[in-house]
């Protein structure tokens, strides 16, 4: 008894020592904090009418850990201009949905949220009451913002005409691209510019599959429809692209969808495509060269950023006209939370956030001289540090054009963004949000047959032919024509509103 | 009056036991009861309130049991339910027989020195995430790359796509629960039988009583209260799967759902697109009510047998 | 386990065994080929319970290059330690996660078996009038539960344990499943006749239970200690629900997350066209595996530390119920 007495001692000692360890460097960032109360001064007309407040602002991402250290920045920073200080939460990538779900629901008090179509739901959340309106609040505090932001994701994120969040302004539309491994490309020397669509690839894949025995041809990939999609882009409920647009349509009734899940299959026949596709979870990384096409949504000068991070060119050819959804103007927002007691606090902030390129380019980039550097053309490099201590979501954050560049970006680049949005085209439902509210025990049940029917149909991996009658079946008889006649009921009484 | 005044005195007389499970109790009053209140969330169609959740809640519209049509109105409602509840027995009935077996195999082994490395090496498993053990199941059962179809290939046999054939799946499932579990279930008996008062024994083997006839009439008959408790434990959640089982190892594969889908993944594929908390606490409900029930019906017919192996 | 009753039965033949116990030598374990049967039985399973884990060091020694361009195999095509070195340069971290699990374990252990034996031996005993009542208080738990929002808020908004130590330890105390199987034990190990003449020299109840109760339930007591322990040393989920603070995060806590961000990634389509900023941030396949491995070996080898009580003749044997 003795010796356990003190052999728990000992490791009660040890683990006290290694929490002191630990803890040091956090402590450090601590100690600093307290002392930045002055400061104020010449845009001090602002700050002396405001109380002080704290906002709580809850963002996806991996915790940084100089995150402290650059906060303290940015709250000198907002102390003065709007008399607040920021206490910003990363919350992981694969938490951040099922946290922000249990915070919402439990009512906690936070001011600011980010909120997407793929994260911590925007249309869900703003339905069922989760965050303020906001279209009167940036009248009156978000003049600057609205007026940057391009109309598109202001128009496209309103929920009967309300909206419950503001969007980052950054490429608006969403373009399916296919990218090359550009070294395969010139060794064979083939013609990647005739290639518009899946079936233009075959005579490329088969000179890779012979030619190539280590490379997969096809880094898996769930095939490109044109449809804009309802709920989740596996999901069945669509509306057509082109043709009758306004008929909410089952897309694996479609002929577009029967034809490309044949060339799919095709291929997968063919042995281009992993054998494993519909189950294997390779992550396929750019770094290795093992693949020769891949399937990627496109924003400008896009593959320089692969080609850095691959660290071989990488090359792309586009599978459509880039089109403005729903889920691509809901693609990362921030939202002011109902419970929020500062509602026209966070609106000033976020205000600030969009439209200040110092504040922006300070929580996105980090310190200048600890972060990054700033080089004689007003472009910037970054520090080691950086990468390992201060790595944030940039897309995540809010507006991307104001973002300083780095030295190997075009010049160009946030102009060719405006460019890109210019030329994107709004599809059909853009601004429609189908509240599933009344048909929720169907869509669980469809939501069931999905998952087990697309995943291998849309990586080609099983014979449409035979499966998409019984999928259709399956869908039929889990309720799909209840739901398409809600979608469509509620899609022309929207319409109507418009 | 008189009534208060037993139950008074009643309590005086039992205060030092109450004092025993007074942390206990307090724990399970804030940690378990307090939440329960939550369980309203079922019959309702929640919606956000400013005031914070018990506004939310208050303010929601009582939909009745609208949210647990969910679980009934497919025809993937019974194959769920079976899946559910045949693969539950199997784990039961099989993992009793294996834990005790190895328990009492254990318990019994000369050179113990070595059946404790058995021990320990036995209870790896228990330590690995389903995500992880999903991968390694993936090393055998990949088509091109598993091992299985590398020695099926040895023999000139036609490679199977594993993932794709259902058949095998009721197999490999019990197969690695039990490999699973085996360790880690054992530790309970044997720690059971480790206890027994070995004079019985002494007895028996004076008696000429064979090993056999030992672990027979000594050791099960000694360990039997346990095995009967955990058993009717095991009853209560036979309508709720191991998730990870049967999402992360057959990796969502579709063409297995028809012997992999239970109520667990249903409910979590259901909700994927919705996150509709009624939905979710509607579908724990259920499962915690059946499962309640069982073990009710179940005490008993425990009780009308033997009152001291009873739950209460 | 068909070998069981054949074996058995072969080994049918009397043996007079001696009393005292000669050392190694087990009078009450299985003769000659019977035990040779089970020790391959037992022997194989065990192995094959720890292979995989063999398997999971065998990758996190192999080169990241090998295992995108092959998948995982069992003999790598290179092998390499940067795996290791990845694991190394954030030790920092690893360290302090180590801590957080220690303290964790250590602490809730304690904690959790001192309030779980307390609870079980007093529904344990026929002379607590309320036992039934309280056995099933205790039960109802084990199946219904309010669900995480409500017990979120009872956590956060009651009690005030966001980003606290204590929001890993004290969701994880009480196990209504452990206080059953505990009484169990108690019932079983326990006589009542040696509680009854303890009473009659005048102990109180306290007393006989830390020194009479106790001793005599020492497998039961660890068997209890080791669950908390694995169950503790294994929880990500309350760190997930709790804690933002980075230096309060388990070690279970970090390598779930890591899995989790990985698989959330991969069903995100709309992130492609970030994915390699939000991928270089996560560890690779081979420093995931060198993570499983720090994180389960410790607590894998700390069984036999358990096991020292698993032993028998802790029971008195003179006294029969």
């Amino acid at each position: 008894m003795k010796k356990t007495i003190l052999l728990l001692a000992m490791l009660l000692g040890m683990v006290g020592l290694l929490i002191a360890c630990g803890g040091e460097e956090a402590g450090e960032g601590k100690s600093e904090t307290t002392e930045n109360e002055g400061g104020t001064g010449d845009t001090g007309e602002v700050g002396e009418k405001l109380d002080p407040v704290t906002l709580t602002w809850y963002l996806i991402g991996t915790p940084q850990q100089d995150l402290e250290l650059v906060m303290e920045e940015v709250n000198k920073y907002t102390e003065e201009k709007i008399n607040a200080t920021i206490d910003l939460r990363l919350l992981d990538w694969g938490e951040f949905d099922e946290r922000m779900q249990v915070i919402t629901t439990s009512g906690e008090n936070y001011d600011i949220a980010f909120t997407s179509s793929w994260a911590n739901n925007y249309a869900l959340n703003a339905r069922r009451g989760a965050f303020a309106e906001l279209n009167e609040l940036m009248d009156q505090y978000g003049k600057e913002m609205k007026e940057l932001i391009d109309p598109a994701f202001l128009e496209g994120a309103q929920i009967d005409g309300k909206l419950y969040a503001v969007p980052t302004n950054k490429e608006v539309g969403q373009q399916a691209v296919l990218s090359f491994n550009h070294e395969l490309v010139e060794k064979h020397d083939l013609d990647i510019s005739t290639v518009n669509s899946l079936t233009d690839l075959e005579p490329l894949l088969a000179v890779i599959k012979e030619k190539e025995t280590d490379v997969t041809p096809i880094a898996t990939f769930d095939a490109y429809l044109p449809f804009d999609s309802i709920l989740q882009e596996e999901m069945p409920f669509a509306f057509r692209l082109d043709g009758n647009t306004d008929e909410v349509v089952n897309k694996y009734e479609e002929e577009v969808t029967m034809e490309t899940l044949k060339v799919m299959h095709d291929y997968y026949k063919k042995g281009y495509i992993r054998p494993d596709a519909a189950t294997s979870t390779d992550s396929w990384p750019l770094e290795t060269p093992n693949w020769f096409v891949r399937k990627e949504l496109y924003q400008p000068y896009a593959e320089s950023v692969w080609s850095r991070s691959a660290g071989y060119e990488i090359v792309t050819r586009p599978l459509h006209e880039p089109y403005v959804f729903n889920n691509s103007v809901t693609g990362s927002m921030q939202a002011i939370s109902t419970t929020s007691q500062n509602p026209e606090r966070a609106m000033m902030f976020l205000n600030l956030l969009n439209t200040d390129p110092y504040l922006r380019n300070l929580i996105d980039k980090g310190i200048e001289g600890v972060h990054y550097e700033e080089n004689a053309d007003g472009s910037i490099t970054d520090l080691p540090v950086r990468v390992e201590r201060y790595n944030m979501p940039s897309f995540a954050i809010g507006n991307q054009l104001i973002l300083k560049l780095y030295e190997d970006d075009p010049a160009d680049k946030w102009e060719a963004f405006e460019e890109f949005n210019e030329k994107s085209i709004p599809s059909p439902a853009l601004g429609f949000y189908f509240d599933s509210n009344p048909v929720r025990t169907e869509i669980a049940a469809i939501s069931n047959v999905t998952s087990e029917f697309s995943p291998a149909l849309l990586k080609g991996a099983v014979d449409p032919e035979e499966f998409i009658p019984e999928f259709n079946k399956k869908l039929y008889e889990a309720g799909m024509q209840d739901v398409l006649d809600e979608i469509q009921r509620q899609y022309d009484e929207w319409k109507e509103n418009q | 009056m008189q009534r208060l005044k037993k139950f008074g005195r009643n309590i005086y007389d039992n205060r030092i036991w109450l004092l025993m499970i007074l942390p206990g109790f307090v724990w399970l009053i804030v940690m378990k009861y307090l939440p329960m209140v939550g369980q309203v969330m079922a019959f309702k169609d929640f919606r956000f309130h400013p005031d914070g959740f018990f506004a939310s809640v208050y303010h929601s519209e009582w939909v009745g049991l609208d949210n647990f049509k969910f679980l009934f109105s497919t025809n993937d409602a019974y194959l769920i339910t079976r899946n559910t509840v045949l693969y539950n027995l199997v784990f039961i009935i099989l993992g009793l027989i294996l834990a005790v077996g190895v328990a009492i195999i254990l318990s019994e082994l000369t050179k113990q020195k070595l059946a404790k490395i058995y021990q320990t090496g036995m209870l790896f498993p228990h330590f690995l995430s389903w995500v992880v053990v999903s991968y390694f199941v993936f090393a055998f059962l990949s088509v091109d790359r598993g091992l299985f179809n590398s020695v099926l290939e040895m023999f000139n046999i036609e490679p199977v796509s594993w993932y794709n054939e259902s058949a095998y799946w009721p197999y490999f499932l019990i197969a690695i629960s039990q490999w699973k579990g085996v360790g880690f279930g054992s530790i309970v008996y044997l720690a059971a039988i480790v206890g027994i008062d070995r004079t019985y024994y002494e007895a028996a083997m004076i008696d000429g009583a064979t090993k056999w006839q030992q672990i027979w009439r000594i050791t099960i008959p000694m360990i039997m209260p346990l095995i009967i408790i955990l058993t009717i434990l095991n009853i209560g959640s036979i309508f709720s799967a191991d998730f990870g089982l049967f999402y992360q190892v057959p990796r969502d594969s579709g063409p297995l759902y028809s012997v992999t889908n239970v109520i667990d993944t249903y409910v979590y594929r259901g909700l994927m697109s919705m996150g509709d908390i009624g939905m979710s606490t509607a579908a724990g409900l259920y499962q915690a009510t059946v499962g309640f029930l069982l073990i009710l019906l179940t005490n008993y017919i425990v009780r009308k047998i033997d009152k001291d192996s009873a739950l209460f | 386990m068909d070998t069981l009753p054949k074996s058995a039965a072969s080994t049918k033949r009397k043996r007079f065994l001696p009393l005292r116990k000669k050392k190694k030598f087990n009078p009450y374990g299985f003769s000659g080929k019977t035990s040779v049967v089970m020790h391959i039985l037992l022997g194989s399973f065990a192995f094959l319970c720890v292979f995989p884990f063999i398997y999971v060091i065998i990758i996190s020694l192999s080169s990241e290059q090998s295992l995108s361009l092959h998948g995982y195999r069992i003999i790598p095509e290179e092998w390499s330690l940067e795996a290791y070195m990845y694991l190394w340069q954030v030790r920092s971290q690893i360290f302090r996660a180590y801590g957080v699990t220690l303290f964790v374990t250590i602490v809730g252990t304690i904690l959790s078996v001192s309030v779980i034996a307390l609870y079980a031996y007093a529904i344990s005993r026929k002379q607590f009038l309320y036992r039934k009542q309280f056995t099933f208080i205790a039960f109802f738990t084990m199946l219904f539960s309010g669900g995480m929002v409500p017990f979120y808020i009872v956590m956060t908004q009651f009690l005030g344990l966001k980003n606290s130590i204590w929001a890993l330890i004290l969701p994880m105390t009480v196990n209504a499943f452990y206080i059953i199987i505990m009484r169990t034990f108690f019932q079983r190990s326990v006589p009542e006749a040696v509680l009854e003449s303890a009473r009659i020299d005048g102990a109180g109840e306290f007393r006989i239970f830390l020194k009479i109760v106790l001793p005599l339930s020492i497998p039961g007591i660890a068997t209890i200690a080791l669950f908390n322990t694995l169950a503790y040393w294994n929880d990500w989920f309350n760190a997930l629900l709790f804690i933002d603070n980075p230096s309060l995060v388990p070690l279970q806590s970090l390598l779930m997350r890591i899995e989790n961000n990985l698989d959330f990634i991969r069903q995100n389509a709309m992130l492609s066209s970030q994915n390699g900023s939000i991928l270089a941030s996560i560890p690779q396949d081979s420093a995931r595996m060198a993570m499983v491995v720090i994180a389960t070996l410790p607590i894998a080898l700390s069984y036999p530390f358990f096991q020292k009580y698993f032993v028998r003749g802790l029971t008195i044997g003179s006294v029969k119920e």
